[in-house]
């Protein structure tokens, strides 16, 4: 299937285009959050959620013997929920830390869900098929209905974001100041943790319970990347988290047998590792560059010293010397390279013996840099001193 | 500075029976100490002694388990206006993604209240606190890219902003380069000149003197409150630094205080009867 084709699906396909559109607002909605877990240290807070809501899953099925998305979803809502409140119950009545916390709810949780699901596979129930697909999420599963509930969650957290953008700002950067300023810190905490239990039961279907902790990390991380402001970071993350969900929904749907949830999650994966490696002063690529420029200009402005202080000794600063002479002041490659670098810059020349020396303007930047040097530093060409350096 | 309840004008924060404690072990016991509006305090004492708690308790941020604040005759809750507090530096992550003057402008949410953002009037204000910490030019630089006085400058201007009666400041001397110990230090000046009232958790005994005119000695209990030159004395801080154990102070607890008081004496001879040979 062609690129042409399966856009054309993504219109005229009914399950197709719910899928598509669902993973997108899905995306949308976990990146926005995604922004506040992760700048909060948060992000294992999903990771803890999504696992946790496994075994409420499999309960809700067992108690009503139903598998209306609508049950199995609620029974996931007061499991997820059920592991928030541990974790802080954990937390504040006993010395484990919340990493650690956040690590033994999730085991505890997910081993449990684990286990009812394969002895329930064992029981011969022939209704139970199919709840596996909430580990890894099934989008085919998708119906318009799911489609307009999540649409409706991503219109609820664009508008709070938006409507209590300062309260978010302050209350994420700085929780205990906006305290004495009397924001309500403990409200605040329960209205984001709400809303990303709402976004992990509804990504349940989608990407399932393993990967959905992925959609509130990946999209933030990916976005810090690219820019310094918070309304830049939660429109990158939430664009990002769209591209990713939609596109993965739509690649796992038209190829056979992919499932949807790790695709999605590899898409989002691709953008983080494009991220983390190019986004211009934080990648790694440009870092690594800045590095390599900034070693080449000490190097040449190191040479540029040398040779003037040499040449000054010797009498001119315009004095030309041969390149063994010149070897003394650095290794072979790399003093190549510097000459080369300094003669395109105009400050130093080859004449036709093959020595080198210092144009004027070579001189003017050498002085420069020396009357730039802390007094500590420069060692200006005393005779005294010059000629012990140069011996030594 | 201590506590009493006939005067008429309510004190800017009174401090009465205060206990705090973290599970069992307390962190202050009994604290009574009240704060004179117009006067720079410095709260001093060793690691542990609970000045930040203490400061945290003023502010509601620690539930005590006894006893009680007042600002202005009233509980924080209902005076929050007048309150504006400097957290430590360390206490957020820098790396958030914001600048210079959207720090500073958060000084003016407690004035906004809910969802109405900072108008053309906060605006000026936060310019205005930035520039009197000296990092107007600095307004839209990201806070990862400031060094650690300037993150520093940048707390304190929020707090000006804040246009308060009541400064709380936890640690603003710490760790920070000499521009910005002399821009904390007029902007003290100031607040004090303007009535203002300060109250500073401190770390450096050897400036106490020099930047404050109140000082209270803690360690779990206040050891001794009062004005610079009457409490800032060698038996007072000696006793501050003691260990709480077994009375006698630890080799490090004694090199520290013991070299400080000895450049104070060396120094302008302000606090008397130094013996160092002592300790």
């Amino acid at each position: 299937m062609d690129v042409f084709q399966t856009l054309s699906l993504i219109v005229t396909d009914y399950t197709l285009r719910n899928v598509a559109l669902g993973a997108g607002i899905l995306g949308i909605v976990s990146g926005a959050l995604s922004t506040f877990a992760v700048l909060r240290k948060q992000s294992l807070l999903g990771d803890a959620m999504s696992h946790a809501a496994l075994p409420g899953v499999v309960l809700a099925f067992i108690i009503t013997g139903q598998k209306t998305p609508l049950v199995l979803m609620l029974g996931a809502l007061i499991a997820g929920w059920l592991g928030v409140v541990l974790v802080s119950v954990i937390t504040s009545q006993t010395r484990v830390k919340y990493d650690s916390a956040l690590g033994l709810v999730l085991a505890v949780f997910f081993g449990f869900g684990m286990m009812l699901l394969t002895w329930l596979q064992g029981q011969n129930i022939a209704s139970q098929s199919g709840l596996d697909q909430y580990l890894f999420g099934r989008a085919a599963a998708i119906v318009e209905h799911d489609v307009q509930t999540m649409a409706l969650l991503g219109v609820a957290v664009l508008a709070l974001v938006a409507v209590f953008w300062k309260e978010f700002k302050l209350l994420s950067f700085n929780p205990d100041y906006a305290a004495t300023l009397g924001f309500p810190v403990r409200a605040f905490d329960i209205a984001l943790t709400t809303l990303i239990v709402a976004a992990v039961v509804l990504g349940l279907q989608m990407v399932g319970v393993v990967l959905m902790s992925a959609m509130l990390v990946a999209p933030a991380a990916a976005a810090r990347q690219w820019t310094d402001r918070l309304g830049v970071m939660i429109v990158l993350s939430s664009l990002f988290g769209a591209v990713a969900g939609a596109g993965g929904a739509i690649i796992s749907s038209t190829t056979t047998r992919l499932p949807t949830g790790p695709t999605i999650v590899l898409c989002i994966s691709a953008i983080v590792l494009i991220s983390l490696l190019f986004a211009p002063n934080r990648g790694i690529v440009w870092a690594w560059l800045r590095q390599q420029r900034n070693r080449a200009e000490l190097q040449k402005a190191m040479l540029l010293e040398k040779v003037y202080q040499v040449s000054y000794l010797e009498g001119s600063p315009l004095q030309t010397h041969p390149l063994e002479e010149l070897r003394t002041f650095m290794r072979g490659s790399q003093l190549e390279r510097a000459l080369e670098a300094l003669k395109q810059d105009g400050y130093m020349h080859l004449d036709e013996d093959g020595r080198w020396g210092l144009t004027p303007s070579g001189v003017a930047q050498a002085e420069a840099i020396l009357r730039e040097r802390p007094r500590a530093l420069a060692r200006r060409p005393s005779p005294d001193g010059l000629r012990q350096e140069v011996v030594g | 500075m201590s506590s009493g309840n006939q005067r008429q004008a309510p004190l800017p924060i009174q401090i009465e029976d205060l206990t705090v404690a973290y599970r069992a072990e307390p962190v202050l016991w009994d604290i009574d100490v009240s704060f004179h509006e117009g006067t720079l305090t410095a709260i001093v004492g060793p690691n542990g002694a609970g000045k930040s708690t203490l400061i945290k308790t003023v502010l509601g941020l620690i539930e005590p388990s006894a006893g009680q604040v007042l600002i202005y005759g009233q509980p924080y809750e209902q005076q929050r206006r007048h309150v504006a507090y400097v957290p430590q530096r360390g206490s957020v992550d820098w790396d958030f993604p914001t600048n210079a003057l959207d720090v500073v402008k958060m000084g003016r949410y407690g004035h906004l209240g809910w969802i109405r953002r900072p108008g053309v009037k906060d605006h000026q204000l936060a310019l205005e606190a930035l520039r009197k910490v000296g990092m107007e030019a600095f307004a839209r630089r990201q806070i990862s890219q400031l060094s650690g006085g300037q993150q520093q400058r940048v707390f304190l201007a929020r707090a000006l902003a804040q246009d308060a009666k009541i400064y709380l400041m936890d640690e603003p001397f710490q760790g920070v380069d000499a521009t910005t110990e002399k821009a904390i230090v007029d902007v003290l000046k100031e607040l004090k000149s303007m009535g203002r009232t300060v109250v500073v958790v401190h770390h450096d005994l050897e400036t106490v003197p020099e930047y404050f005119d109140h000082v209270v000695l803690l360690n779990v209990r206040i050891i001794a409150s009062g004005p610079v030159d009457e409490v800032f004395t060698p038996e007072n801080l000696r006793r501050t630094y003691a260990s709480r154990l077994d009375g006698a102070a630890t080799d490090l607890e004694l090199a520290s205080a013991g070299v400080v008081l000895q450049s104070q004496e060396d120094g302008d001879g302000r606090v008397p009867n130094a013996q160092p040979d002592r300790y």
